[in-house]
């Protein structure tokens, strides 16, 4: 992690106790608690995306076929359609921020639960927490990233952080966070 | 790979004198729309669209709680935006009622802020609180609705910073104007801020309402006032790698005073900080919006806390602003 001296200064004075990312607004999730949310955990790679309108014409919904390569949590069929807010239809483009959609050929790690819909989709825990993109060091080391700072030690009941660490990641130690997770 | 960079040019911008320089970038950072490989339109309400129409399903969720009603709250969220200095930006309640529960409800034209609504698949365990959904066609903003979480997990909103408490022991409250006043900024377009006291930072604490130097940048540029009560002026430049002179992308360059003078005095509710922006792939840069003062220009990688995935421009979205990676393989300068 890089971090100039300028800004940690001011990220130590600046930040108060109590954190809220406002992305989208959304309380930073532990990955502990990202699994505890929800129903199933991969590891795979984006396929095919797609966009369409809800059926109540409210909503932009963007589709992505995504292959499964290993299941950390639940029971994943080898093919999954994960479902985001916004996209483009024609000349309609609807924007969530914060969101950020997968792309074809874009290795992840998904945490996902059913839509509400039921519609056989699932869609991502925490809009954009629950998405941690896979790229690799410059050591050849598999990392992940979901974007968010790691406060894993932020305290709910206190709004206390005692840590921040960045957001990346190596991919191993996400797995076996994971896994113990969801043993419990 | 670390790297020493660049070149940099600063127009320091002097009292009451206007600095007109035509640069791509913009202060702040706007959700914007590529329009070249270097140029784009911020994401804007057109001005035929003013005022901007709202409504509100004043349906409370258990999960809120104060004296002062939600209508209430969401006026005072967009009173800090449409009051700022230099802006030309106005909204107006339309009375809503509790049968609302999604945007088809809603008559045309109106945007729909509401507590209940469905279709946005929330879950009361992962941790989102709100979401401000923006439709456009180009860089035209024709619609934005607002939707807040009904069931939060470990929080409830309060209307009242001071005095409301959760009712569950277990929720930590957190100020509802706070999280409205942060979306109303994408509900006019804004991207994230990568200063951290602006509005538009996306890390926020439980209570900060008023606007920074950085969010007045924003929004007065993409709706602007042709009379300024403050004279503002812009700091361009450009960023390039030292050894190689190549272009950096996404830098993020910010003005931060040297001095503690408030040329926002006049707006006491205006909170002074650094005023940034990103370099487009060309590696230039205008920050505009920058009040008369004196400064310290500072270009670092968008790499914590706030990081690419933070904010639109980094994005391979559909469409991408830019369509390539944000750079973050150099260190921290100031000149």
């Amino acid at each position: 992690m890089r971090v100039s001296t300028p800004r940690k200064i001011l990220f130590a004075l600046l930040l108060p106790a109590a954190i809220t990312a406002l992305a989208t607004t959304v309380l930073p999730m532990s990955i502990e608690s990202l699994t505890g949310a929800s129903s199933h955990v991969v590891e795979g790679v984006s396929m095919q995306t797609w966009s369409q309108w809800n059926p109540q014409h409210t909503m932009i919904l963007t589709y992505t076929k995504f292959q499964v390569q290993r299941t950390l949590k639940g029971q994943a069929p080898p093919m999954l359609i994960v479902k985001q807010l916004g996209g483009r239809v024609g000349a309609v483009i609807q924007k969530v921020a914060g969101v950020r959609h997968l792309q074809p050929g874009e290795q992840a790690v998904l945490f996902l639960r059913p839509s509400d819909e039921n519609d056989g989709t699932l869609v991502i825990t925490g809009l954009m927490q629950g998405n941690f993109s896979v790229s690799i060091a410059q050591n050849g080391t598999l990392m992940v990233s979901n974007g968010m700072p790691d406060v894993s030690a932020y305290s709910i009941s206190t709004g206390q952080i005692t840590s921040y660490q960045g957001n990346r990641l190596r991919l191993s130690d996400l797995e076996t966070r994971v896994q113990k997770a969801a043993q419990q | 790979m670390r790297v020493g960079f660049f070149s940099l040019t600063v127009l320091v911008v002097a009292a009451v004198t206007l600095i007109i320089v035509v640069r791509p970038a913009s202060p702040f950072l706007p959700e914007a729309t590529g329009t070249g490989s270097n140029t784009f339109v911020a994401d804007a309400w057109p001005s035929s669209a003013q005022p901007i129409h709202w409504v509100i399903n004043p349906t409370r969720s258990a999960k809120i709680v104060g004296a002062t009603s939600v209508t209430q709250v969401m006026q005072d969220s967009f009173a800090s935006w449409t009051s700022a200095p230099n802006t030309l930006l106005s909204v107006i309640t339309t009375p809503g009622t509790s049968s609302i529960t999604n945007a088809n409800q809603v008559p045309s034209g109106t945007n729909l802020i509401c507590f209940i609504c469905t279709g946005v698949n929330f879950s009361s365990a992962d941790g989102t609180l709100a979401l401000t959904s923006t439709f456009s066609q180009g860089s035209v903003i024709t619609q934005a609705d607002i939707y807040f979480n009904p069931n939060p997990s470990g929080v409830c909103f309060v209307t009242d910073a001071q005095t409301a408490k959760c009712p569950t022991l277990t929720d930590s409250p957190q100020d509802l104007q706070t999280v409205a006043t942060h979306e109303m900024g994408h509900f006019f377009g804004l991207d994230h801020s990568g200063i951290v006291r602006a509005i538009m930072f996306p890390f926020a604490p439980n209570v900060l309402t008023t606007l920074s130097y950085d969010d007045v940048a924003g929004i007065s540029s993409s709706y602007p006032n042709s009379i300024q009560v403050v004279p503002v002026g812009n700091i361009s430049g450009t960023v390039s790698m030292a050894n190689t002179g190549s272009p950096v992308f996404g830098a993020h360059v910010f003005a931060n005073s040297t001095t503690s003078n408030n040329p926002f005095s006049a707006f006491p509710s205006i909170r002074k900080t650094p005023i940034g922006t990103l370099t487009v792939p060309n590696g230039s840069y205008t920050i505009k919006g920058v009040p008369p003062d004196s400064y310290v220009v500072i270009a670092e990688p968008l790499d914590q806390p706030v990081t690419s995935s933070s904010v639109d421009w980094g994005q391979p979205a559909n469409p991408p602003t830019f369509n390539q990676p944000i750079q973050t393989n150099f260190t921290t300068r100031w000149h």
